[in-house]
């Protein structure tokens, strides 16, 4: 499973971003960057990703970093994959 | 097809009017249904839906009553003060309505949460011998994790505005545990409505009944956990179905959509029934 590509389709359904993530790569800032990520699309992220990938968020893990850009978010679900195998 | 709107008394313990629309087919209702909605801002997103599959239903032939829960939409009281329990009780109010109007076995159509209130119902209505059946919009497959859900959407403003804290969902569920209201994303959630919807579950019920879960995504099947509840539907004597249909998760996507296929998925399953 190509965790980027997952992450970045993920991004582009739940934030409804008609394509623009076609040229997101891991450098591409997210929050204070992207306009859509508001409280409620965080939310919708996080319960996304549980379902797409199977792994269980505890709330503590996240900060800031998490979501500042794409690299940090899939650095984010790597790690979330390798401690819930 | 005409649309009537209406507000319905209900003679439970909580009182109140309920705000209903009921989408009346031009000729005599082959089979009816009942909508339960989400709640908070996933009924909000998903209005558009939940309208076009109603009028779609009208146009099949097929009698649909939307009711806005206590304390939500249009609907008498205030969202802060409603309980899981008054939800569920309102549920069975519709279906009492839906019965008395067409003479018809009732669908229960819930939508993300609405499934669990849904499943509540059901179970509710399989002790006084009626089975109603069951479509599935998108399940959460526990109480636990729709509450879960919702606590976090607190802790998301918090990482947004630079000020979050380690472990606040888990403070946030001790003072509901206390009996307090804790305000989430502009809804004041009461320690009632908490602990109801933390203990909801897809827990099956007796009885020969249909009931078809239908999820949006990319996948091919079910989600575990929704797939572990659909078996012991089964053993439970309904019959079952479920999948996965291309489309957006329109209850949380930051623009209103549109989900046709999963219309398209629904109407198919309501009408098997109708013909078989």
């Amino acid at each position: 499973m190509d965790v980027t590509h997952e992450v970045i389709r993920v991004l582009e359904d739940v934030l409804s971003l008609k394509g623009r993530s076609t040229s997101f790569s891991r450098e591409t800032p997210l929050l204070g960057a992207v306009p859509e990520l508001d409280s409620m699309a965080v939310v919708s992220l996080l319960t996304t990703l549980e379902e797409r990938f199977g792994i269980v968020i505890d709330d503590g893990d996240i900060n800031g970093e998490t979501f500042r850009t794409v690299g940090t978010l899939v650095d984010f679900v790597n790690e979330q994959l390798a401690t819930s195998a | 097809m005409t649309l009537e709107a209406f507000f319905l008394p209900v003679g439970t313990p909580r009182g109140g009017r309920r705000y209903c629309l009921f989408h009346k087919p031009a000729s005599a209702a082959r089979a009816c249904v009942l909508y339960v909605h989400p709640f908070a801002e996933e009924m909000n997103k998903s209005r558009r839906m939940a309208a076009l599959m109603a009028r779609q239903f009208a146009a099949d032939g097929v009698a649909v009553l939307q009711m806005d829960l206590h304390g939500c939409g249009d609907s008498s009281g205030d969202f802060g003060d409603a309980s899981w329990h008054d939800w569920v009780d309102d549920v069975l109010v519709g279906c009492t309505w839906l019965r008395e109007r067409t003479g018809a076995r009732p669908w229960l159509w819930g939508l993300r949460s609405g499934c669990l209130l849904a499943a509540e119902a059901a179970r509710r209505l399989s002790h006084t011998g009626l089975h109603v059946d069951l479509l599935w919009w998108a399940p959460i497959a526990s109480g636990k994790a729709a509450l879960q859900h919702f606590l976090r959407l607190k802790s998301a403003g918090e990482l947004l505005a630079g000020s979050a804290s380690r472990g606040s969902v888990d403070a946030l569920r001790e003072r509901l545990a206390a009996g307090e209201s804790i305000e989430v994303g502009g809804y004041r959630l009461s320690s009632a409505l908490a602990s109801g919807l933390e203990q909801a579950s897809l827990a099956s019920a007796a009885g020969d009944r249909r009931l078809a879960s239908w999820d949006v995504g990319s996948g091919h099947a079910a989600s575990p956990a929704v797939q572990r509840v659909l078996a012991q539907w089964q053993i439970a004597g309904a019959q079952c179905r479920s999948g996965v249909v291309e489309g957006p998760a329109f209850w949380q996507t930051t623009e209103v959509e549109e989900a046709p296929n999963l219309i398209a998925a629904s109407r198919e399953t309501v009408a098997e029934a109708v013909t078989a």
